[in-house]
């Protein structure tokens, strides 16, 4: 496992720095100027000259990509101060230290994807675990009919249609905001609430259907219909054997969906006014600020791997086979 | 001012003398009824007047107190993107311009009045300043009791620093009229490193004979000078605050409110300065206690939370993002919402710029004006809620403007005259199916726009080819001298009532360059002369030779077709008081602003 353990952080970090120099080349292959996307107002020739010294974009594009790359390990030295590593640079439009600005939004896009998940896994899998017990009864119509409804829908169709009727219509809630749980707990809950609940009724619907289709085919399985042969109680094979072998599907989908919300959950963000990682790294592209984009991307990539590679890991408990091999 | 880059993107001195607000009704908004409140532009004329320099007298404080105004409380401000900047040297655009009105103060200031007549009157100094030497010296003196959010005395030595620290490298997005006027168009190699190594200008540029005293010299008259040092760019930065780029995060405050909390892309919150002394100011009120800045909350969203007007959007503004156009029907239908809206006009004249390198024959250019639907291109900006047809290149903000002035007939024929056009191009012996490069900015009204402009020239012959240009970059593509586009919409603004501030980075042939706003290359010698003629005038002595140059650029040269002039209109909570148009920032008035029930 040890070995297994360095081998994947060792690519992690390759692919890491391979992403990094994709980013960072792809946008020079742009044929456009960054100072001159700075300069505002007075975009004169001599003015464009200043910012492209001020934001270091007068070097060549190698020593651009070295600077940058040694910032991450050793730290950087900018006008506006030391950046201790990990230091992605500093943003050509805010002039704050990349680094200090996700680290400013990921609390929002973690409580988002946290909240949600916790909300979107008790339903989702319940729902359909339910739905896979009750087997083409009632329950298991309106399950299923309800969860092909409701993931059809969108994030940004369901959540202004819930903030027009709990927000501006009823005025029963505030729109959503973000207070830090360690400022306000309350105000934190209640400010996310409507986030979570949207989000969460897509991902149940998704999660529910999911549930439910593996669970049946893993009853089917033949180390299943042999448990019960054996005399086990239905609901002890359901758990103990079907359960158990629905995970690694299960298991996969949630490190995927995990990766995609903690790099941050766009739609979400932007349906709701919210400022997390996903808002950070749309609008840092759409502005062509590069250290931002880099560094959003380099975060956002940080956290794929580390979930796969916990992904790896939680298979090897949930199935022995993965352990054997 | 500058070119419109976005909708957020405006300008910040954006002074209408002409009386905007009489003209627009805006801040008795009865709510009745959907109809635009606008009062006729025919009104115009006879209110606009050049700005007038105010004395010790009129620049003495406190402000008078607005009717019903109460104490206490916070304003919730939305915005749709961070502040631009909050270091006064990079201070160009209006977010900022509001913001710099709550917390910086400048030498001078615009004082309005209460039929929207703009005063200068003097802010840090006693009065609007007094010249000497036919308009080449200017000197002003220092009020007492002007102190920084710390409690230190501003000196004439912090004014100086705030001349000096415009010349450093670091700054490069604020106005640079001063420095200009002072050291020449390479102002920077006066003072390289500004004044952070020791230099300073010397002392027959700018002087501090005393603590109080500050005296600017020019190499020729600068009638303009009091309304160019109103402008948020030229607000005092103490030097002992000065913490060059780090200061666009931290300023320290002269104004009646200071930075508390600033996280870049999310929040700005604001509380009470109380070293400012209300004595000192003859502009500004400090009703509320704060002021909670969202900028993350975009247009759609800002008018969804205003017109539903539930919980903490009571107590909500605009800041200066206007209704989304999609809701402006919900808006002005509804007098309940409709009485919570202030609106006007903006200071920016849309038109279709020529390249005149590329486009030679004025019948072509003729030709394609009278083409030109602007109804049409109005109505792919928010309909008349957006924007109101023009006749010519100068603005309903301007003093001096005409309502009437229509050369081409575009008040008359708002949806172009094909007929006239056709004959223009018969004319001058232009071939159907000739190839004409359109360039457009791709933002929703870019592309809507495109559309109008194609058709519009496909019915008289031309075949466009539509070029479509990353909103971002727009203006610096079609700013560079040897664009390959043959024409491309523009806007244009003030940067204080005057028209010296549109003339001349527009249409001054000697102003031509990479990146400048003479978009369309424009460089006629009697334009040229008329323009350094006017620049020596007291303000209501150049207004004539203003107008004569702005006859001579529409009717004789036509570089740029005028489309419409473009409004605004913004909405703010119902608990929120005073809220009225400002026809200096052409937004809610945030001098004024409090809260019913705090």
């Amino acid at each position: 496992m040890l070995q297994f353990l360095i081998r994947r952080l060792i690519g992690a970090v390759v692919i890491m720095f391979l992403i990094g120099a994709f980013t960072f080349f792809l946008f020079y292959a742009v044929p456009q100027d960054f100072a001159a996307l700075s300069c505002g107002k007075n975009c004169s020739p001599e003015n464009i000259a200043v910012i492209r010294e001020n934001l270091g974009l007068d070097q060549p594009i190698t020593t651009q990509f070295w600077n940058f790359m040694v910032g991450i390990v050793a730290g950087r030295d900018f006008a506006v101060g030391h950046c201790p590593a990990p230091c992605l640079g500093v943003s050509f439009k805010t002039g704050d230290f990349v680094w200090e600005s996700i680290m400013d939004r990921f609390p929002l896009t973690l409580s988002l994807t946290i909240g949600g998940l916790i909300i979107f896994l008790l339903f989702g899998l319940g729902t359909g675990m339910l739905a896979a017990w009750k087997r083409g009864t009632v329950v298991d119509k309106i399950a299923s009919g309800a969860s092909i409804v409701l993931s059809s829908f969108q994030i940004y169709l369901l959540g202004p249609i819930v903030l027009g009727i709990l927000v501006y219509q009823t005025g029963w809630m505030e729109n959503p905001k973000y207070v830090p749980f360690t400022e306000d707990p309350a105000a934190w809950f209640i400010g996310l609430l409507i986030p979570w609940v949207v989000m969460a009724t897509i991902f149940t619907a998704q999660y529910t259907r999911m549930a439910r289709s593996t669970m049946i085919e893993q009853l089917q399985e033949e180390h299943v219909r042999t448990a019960r042969a054996k005399g086990m109680s239905r609901k002890y094979v359901f758990f103990r054997y079907a359960w158990r072998g629905s995970l690694i599907p299960i298991v996969t989908i949630i490190g995927m969906d995990l990766s995609s919300l903690l790099a941050g959950g766009v739609v979400t963000e932007f349906t709701f006014d919210l400022a997390g990682l996903g808002r950070l790294a749309v609008e840092s592209s759409v502005t062509k600020d590069l250290p931002l984009t880099m560094g959003a991307m380099l975060f956002g990539a940080f956290f794929i791997l580390i979930l796969n590679i916990l992904v790896d890991i939680a298979y090897a408990f949930i199935d022995p086979r993965v352990r054997l091999s | 001012m500058k070119p419109i880059r976005s909708r957020s993107v405006r300008a910040i001195a954006i002074a209408a003398v002409a009386g905007s607000l009489a003209l627009t009704g805006c801040s008795s908004n009865s709510g009745k009824e959907g109809k635009d409140q606008s009062k006729s532009k025919d009104d115009a004329a006879q209110q606009s007047k050049p700005v007038e320099y105010g004395d010790a007298k009129a620049s003495t404080g406190p402000a008078a107190p607005v009717a019903g105004a109460k104490p206490g409380g916070t304003i919730n401000v939305y915005m749709q993107s961070d502040m631009s900047h909050m270091d006064p040297g990079q201070i160009y655009v209006s977010d900022a311009g509001q913001f710099s009105n709550l917390v910086h103060r400048g030498l001078t200031n615009f004082q309005e009045d209460e039929n929207g007549n703009l005063t200068v009157v003097g802010d840090v100094a006693t009065d609007s300043g007094q010249s000497s030497d036919g308009g080449k010296t200017w000197t002003f003196k220092l009020k007492d009791g002007i102190k920084d959010e710390d409690g230190n005395v501003i000196t004439s030595k912090d004014v100086r620093h705030t001349i000096e620290r415009q010349y450093a490298k670091f700054i490069f997005d604020g106005p640079t009229y001063v420095q200009t006027w002072l050291s020449g168009a390479d102002y920077r190699k006066a003072l390289p490193d500004g004044p952070y190594k020791g230099k300073h200008l010397p002392d027959s540029v700018l002087e501090t004979p005393d603590d109080k005293t500050v005296v600017f010299h020019f190499d020729q008259p600068r009638p303009d000078l009091p309304q160019a040092l109103a402008m948020a760019g030229y607000s005092i930065v103490p030097e002992k605050q000065d913490t060059k780029e780090k200061y666009d995060k931290a300023p320290a405050a002269l104004g009646p409110y200071k930075v508390a909390d600033y996280k870049a892309g999310k929040s700005l919150k604001l509380v009470k300065n109380d070293q400012w002394d209300p004595k000192t100011d003859v502009v500004r009120h400090q009703y509320v206690d704060g002021y909670d800045f969202t900028t993350t909350i975009d247009q759609t969203s800002q008018t969804k939370r205003l017109i539903a007007d539930q919980g903490e959007a009571k107590n909500a503004i605009q800041w200066t993002d206007s209704v989304d156009p999609a809701q402006i029907q919900d808006v002005v239908t509804d007098p309940a919402v409709n009485k919570r809206t202030i609106k006007g006009y903006q200071p920016y004249v849309w038109q279709m710029s020529f390249n005149l390198d590329k486009i030679k024959d004025k019948k072509i250019r003729d030709a394609i004006t009278y083409a030109i639907p602007s109804q049409a291109m109005i109505q792919a900006d928010g309909g008349k809620y957006g924007g109101e047809l023009a006749g010519g290149l100068f603005a309903p903000t301007l003093p001096g403007f005409d309502p009437k002035y229509d050369p081409y007939g575009k008040l008359k024929k708002p949806n172009g005259d094909i007929a006239k056009a056709k004959e223009l191009l018969q004319e001058a012996g232009v071939k159907d199916g000739t190839k004409l490069t359109y360039a457009y900015s791709n933002s929703p009204r870019g592309q809507a726009q495109q559309v109008i402009i194609k058709d519009a020239l496909a019915k008289i012959g031309f075949d466009v080819q539509a070029k479509e240009i990353d909103r971002a970059t727009f203006y610096e593509q079609i700013g560079k001298l040897d664009n390959p586009y043959d024409l491309y919409m523009t806007g244009w603004g003030q940067d204080w009532p005057s028209q010296s501030t549109v003339v001349t980075p527009v249409y001054d042939g000697e102003q031509i360059a990479d990146g400048s706003p003479n978009y369309s290359h424009i460089n006629d010698p009697q334009v040229n002369k008329l323009i350094k003629e006017a620049l020596k005038l007291e303000p209501a002595e150049a207004a004539a030779k203003w107008e004569e140059a702005h006859h001579r650029i529409v009717e004789e040269i036509n570089p740029a077709a005028p489309v419409y002039y473009s409004k605004q209109i913004q909405l703010f909570g119902s608990n929120i008081g005073g809220a009225k148009y400002s026809t200096e920032s052409s937004y809610i008035d945030i001098d004024d602003v409090f809260l019913k029930q705090p």
